[in-house]
């Protein structure tokens, strides 16, 4: 009997590590990929008009909303945002149905709401477009930490507008929780969708 | 058999120490940091020489925000003593960590471009650290004090303004981590200086491993006093 003490004394270190190992995985805290946010506020509410009509925060509840500000002119960071959005929809499968990609435009003098929509969807579908007056949209960009400004373009493109090209992440209880800064890859985009999602 | 008890007494033993470390933690807060609050707001102001300033100018440093205006009688609420001290004290707190305090004017028609330099010299502003600035429409400014920064004021028919003397502590990545009321004036400044230490302290030390601690700080609420 005296060789099967060690083995048995192996046998629950190991199982030890393997519970210490899931116990780890499964209660640490989720490490997200963009910048997180405590918000003891709701995420500021907005009425903005998309061309299948009035569009509103709130309408959203119960799903994760992810903000971004841009316009269809936008050259470059617009694009290459929503493709990578695109693509981490395409992560999430059937979860990104409880997600709700909105692009409010930083442009509303160009932007009518069927060029949004036009814009938007040629990415995805489910892709929301918005704008509003110059007023509205001072006042939501504002609250959301947005900058933007119009600058002098090329002849062909007309005047360009910069503006902060980050994503905001609203999660279901209509709260800002992350922002994922320009550049954010899809894959992290996924990841942390698929945990406010689930969690 | 014996053993066996042995593992379960491991396993019993494991969650224990695990559970013994979560309540420690949160007990004798090891780490301590400063929430992140909100969203801070997108503006574009214009500074006392005539130069736009914007928060995306800002984006990589953690920037003081006050409220005022020049006319403000008396000592204003002490609000220009606080920001000199934080001029002479915080660069040295935020050591490589690029630190601003910037001072928006509530009464953008009187506080012009040139009123806001003389009125910078005169309290002995260094243009590299502390920046006046407001937006010369009365509309914009309030958008983005009010709605933006959720700072109340308003213009009286004498040329005074109402106002909520408050300071906003805001990071690098646009995130508001501090708001400082009157009602605290009395600690108001030590609180302040003491803040940013604790975020200089979680920029500089928030990297590898350690930056597991400072995330568990945040989720157990470990906020600095």
């Amino acid at each position: 009997m005296a060789y099967k003490k060690p083995v048995l004394v192996l046998v629950g270190a190991l199982l030890l590590v393997a519970v210490g190992w899931w116990g780890w995985n499964r209660f640490r805290p989720y490490a997200f990929h963009g910048t997180v946010l405590q918000s003891t506020e709701p995420a500021p509410d907005f009425t903005l008009m998309s061309a299948d009509g009035p569009v509103s925060l709130r309408d959203f509840r119960g799903k994760v909303v992810m903000l971004y500000f841009g316009y269809t002119f936008c050259p470059d960071v617009c694009p290459t945002t929503l493709f990578e959005v695109q693509r981490a929809m395409e992560l999430l499968g059937d979860d990104a149905d409880q997600v709700q990609f909105i692009m409010v435009s930083v442009d509303p003098a160009r932007d009518t709401p069927e060029r949004l929509k036009e814009y938007v969807q040629y990415f995805d579908p489910r892709f929301i477009g918005v704008t509003g007056s110059e007023d509205e949209i001072a006042e939501v960009a504002t609250q959301y930490g947005i900058y933007y400004q119009k600058h002098e373009g090329t002849v062909a493109t007309g005047y360009l507008v910069d503006h902060t090209a980050s994503i905001t992440v609203v999660d279901k209880k209509g709260y800002v929780k992350l922002i994922f800064p320009y550049g954010t890859p899809a894959e992290d985009m996924a990841a942390d969708l698929k945990y406010l999602i689930s969690h | 058999m014996k053993a066996y008890r042995w593992v379960v007494r491991g396993v019993y033993g494991f969650f224990g120490t695990v559970f013994v470390a979560v309540v420690a933690f949160k007990v004798f807060q090891p780490v301590q940091v400063l929430p992140r609050v909100r969203l801070g707001p997108g503006f574009i102001l214009v500074d006392q020489n005539g130069q736009q300033l914007t928060n995306e100018d800002l984006r990589g440093k953690v920037v003081l925000y006050a409220f005022l205006y020049t006319r403000c009688p008396g000592d204003c609420y002490g609000i220009v003593p606080t920001l000199q001290r934080a001029q002479a004290e915080g660069p040295a707190i935020m050591g490589d960590i690029p630190f601003r305090i910037v001072a928006i004017s509530l009464d953008p028609a009187h506080d012009t471009p040139e009123v806001l330099r003389a009125y910078a010299r005169q309290v002995g502003a260094d243009p590299a650290v502390w920046t006046f600035a407001t937006h010369p429409d009365p509309k914009r400014l309030k958008l983005i004090v009010g709605a933006g920064f959720g700072e109340y004021y308003e213009p009286q028919p004498d040329g005074s303004v109402r106002f909520d003397p408050r300071y906003i502590l805001i990071d690098g990545w646009g995130i508001v981590r501090g708001e400082y009321k009157y009602e605290t004036l009395a600690s108001t400044e030590e609180r302040i200086l003491r803040h940013l230490g604790v975020l200089a302290e979680e920029i500089r030390n928030s990297q590898g491993s350690a930056k597991l601690a400072y995330e568990a700080a945040h989720f157990f609420l470990c906020y600095a006093p």
